[in-house]
């Protein structure tokens, strides 16, 4: 029992004097604590993590075992894989677009409903609730109707102007777009970052802004944004992760396909083609392996980026 | 009396500003509506006749029926509510083992020394940037192997080995705001680290354990792909799957069950959202900012 009670709080000079043959006695306990996750980082994390990417080099299709065949899988991903290609050119586009138009409009209402309102719970809430139910099939359902042929879009075209609207989901110049949408619509968790950071900016500053004349524009641009900026990082690298990873509402609009053209394949869904539908276990695996890459490349630019329009304030504790 | 003018002055200050905020207040009451107005817009639906959704924009219904309901419940040939029990214990065992799982491994980090411990803390945050798709696939031949397909196992197990470190990364962001006198005054009373778990850090912990259980409710009652991949019997469908099932079973026509089984499906996500507000909100806000 000793033993237990000094690793939980001891002073450092009694532990450095200690240190030595009671040292993984003592640590006992921490790692007793820790086992259940220790269990399931090597078991569910990094074994998995391994294997996968010695799956990456083989053939598999989960019948036979893994067969060796080197880099042919990656060789073959690109350079004779069209679908790949448009693939990666659906998701980024979804990416390059949707992120920034959420990111601004969590950004302005933010900054709208943060200039002190009555109500301002309840409005937040309304803007939030699309963000929770975002990730259902229920909402996925909900965009293929809207959007469809006989979908309340072209009803209220043709109410407002009587026009007779194509059916954005099946037509593949458009269906991407509707997607690039629901995730718009989704910008209630970004906002509420935004907001929780924007209440950290102290109102002084921007008394003292106004007092020596400076205009909102101003003070938008020299106050708020490079204060808030760590946060709009944080928002920009959860966002951008979040939309290379995007399947489910592809998936419901487009029945698993992709389609219409592949026009919503994206990079998940064709991996999930690939493992579960044509059983290429080992070419999913190699896809998922760039994934990784692609999204560790995009968060190590974002952090080495930051010096460059990031400020930390220097932590006074 | 200075104080009473200058309350005043801040009253009528105050007037002011709401009687120039109303445009603002308009402004935002039409964004609402437009925000809410597709949801709003299946509700009604579900509540009509299938012809009249096609044809009636108005959000009330002209004609309320609850047959799209009935349809539904009924319509996969198994009820709906089996699908309910499914997502319900999937959903419950993945909360009750986040909490355990998450909570224990937080309370390492945040308290106890060990040899390695920054390196564990550092693996624990590098999970954090993993996408699944690389674990993906070998834990699929694992829970093969271990005969788990069609079963509840692949999607509950995992989160009682704290697969979810977000969790694990909120609560020890928590547990170092709390006092570390109390850990000091319990060891003098004599208590061992399980006691100072159990009895002081999780009682002072409920916001965080509130706001990590409701999110893990939340999302593995929506969650769409770990069913898709481990669940092919449809008695042991969860709620997303068989609402995708009625996706491709019915044809085009059934929109009216199709959106009233959705709106079902909302419920308990949109409960949860009503009667834990306060903890949603600040456990998204806490996620950005304490790190």
């Amino acid at each position: 029992m000793t033993a237990f009670r000094e690793s939980a709080v001891t002073a450092p000079g009694v532990r450095a004097r200690r240190a030595g043959s009671g040292r993984w006695r003592r640590a006992l306990p921490g790692y007793l604590f820790l086992a259940p996750w220790l269990a399931g980082f090597f078991l569910l994390t990094l074994g998995p993590t391994l294997v996968s990417l010695y799956l990456s080099f083989t053939d598999f299709d989960l019948l036979r075992a893994p067969q060796w065949v080197g880099g042919a899988n990656y060789e073959r991903i690109f350079t004779s894989d069209p679908k790949f290609w448009s693939s990666v050119a659906v998701t980024l586009t979804y990416v390059a677009i949707s992120v920034p138009m959420k990111l601004g409009f969590a950004l302005a209402i933010a900054m709208w409903l943060n200039r002190g309102i009555a109500g301002l719970g309840i409005y937040r809430a309304i803007f939030y609730l699309p963000s929770l139910l975002g990730g259902s099939v229920a909402v996925a359902i909900l965009w293929k109707q809207v959007f469809g042929y006989d979908g309340l879009i072209n009803q209220l075209l043709w109410l407002a102007f009587g026009v007779n609207g194509p059916s954005w989901i099946s037509n593949p110049s458009t269906s991407l777009y509707t997607l690039v949408l629901l995730s718009v619509w989704q910008f209630g968790s970004p906002m509420i970052i935004f907001l929780a950071g924007l209440r950290q900016i102290p109102r002084d500053l921007y008394e003292a802004a106004s007092i020596d004349g400076a205009t909102p524009r101003q003070q938008l641009v020299k106050i708020t944004l490079p204060l808030l900026a760590p946060v709009i990082f944080f928002n920009l690298v959860l966002q951008t992760i979040e939309a290379f990873k995007a399947f489910t509402p592809a998936f419901i609009i487009s029945g698993g396909t992709g389609g219409p053209v592949d026009s919503v394949l994206f990079y998940t869904l064709y991996l999930y083609q690939q493992g579960f539908a044509y059983f290429r276990m080992g070419y999913a695996s190699a896809l998922a392996w760039i994934l990784l890459l692609t999204i560790a490349a995009f968060t190590a630019i974002a952090f080495l980026s930051q010096r460059y329009w990031v400020y930390y304030e220097d932590d006074p504790r | 009396m200075k104080t009473i003018r200058a309350e005043g002055a801040a009253a009528a200050e105050e007037a002011d500003r709401s009687w120039r905020a109303l445009p603002k207040h308009l402004a935002l009451a039409l964004a609402s509506i437009a925000m809410l107005y597709p949801l709003l817009w299946m509700l009604s639906s579900s509540f009509k006749p299938e012809e009249d959704i096609f044809s009636d924009l108005s959000l009330w219904p002209q004609t309320v029926t609850l047959g799209n309901y009935v349809e539904g419940w009924f319509g996969l040939g198994i009820q709906f509510g089996r699908f309910f029990l499914n997502s319900l214990i999937v959903s419950g065992l993945a909360v009750v083992g986040n909490l355990m799982a998450c909570s224990l491994a937080a309370f390492a980090f945040a308290r106890l020394e060990f040899p390695l411990k920054k390196l564990w803390f550092a693996a624990m945050l590098g999970t954090l940037m993993l996408p699944y798709h690389v674990t993906l696939i070998p834990q699929y031949v694992l829970f093969q192997k271990l005969g788990w397909l069609n079963t509840f196992w692949p999607l509950v197990v995992p989160k009682f080995l704290a697969v979810d470190a977000f969790f694990i990364f909120l609560m020890v962001q928590f547990f170092r705001g709390i006092p570390r006198e109390l850990d000091e005054a319990a060891v003098i009373d004599g208590c061992g680290p399980w006691r100072i778990y159990w009895s002081i850090m999780l009682p002072l912990s409920r916001p965080v354990l509130a706001a990590a259980a409701i999110f893990s409710f939340i999302w593995t009652w929506d969650d769409f792909f770990g069913p898709l991949l481990y669940l092919t019997d449809v008695a042991n469908y969860t709620v997303p799957l068989a609402l995708r099932g009625f996706v491709d079973a019915t044809s085009r026509s059934a929109w009216g069950p199709l959106f009233a089984m959705s709106i079902l499906s909302l419920v308990p996500v949109f409960a949860a959202f009503l009667m834990f507000q306060k903890h949603i909100i600040d456990g998204i806000a806490a996620s950005g900012l304490k790190r």
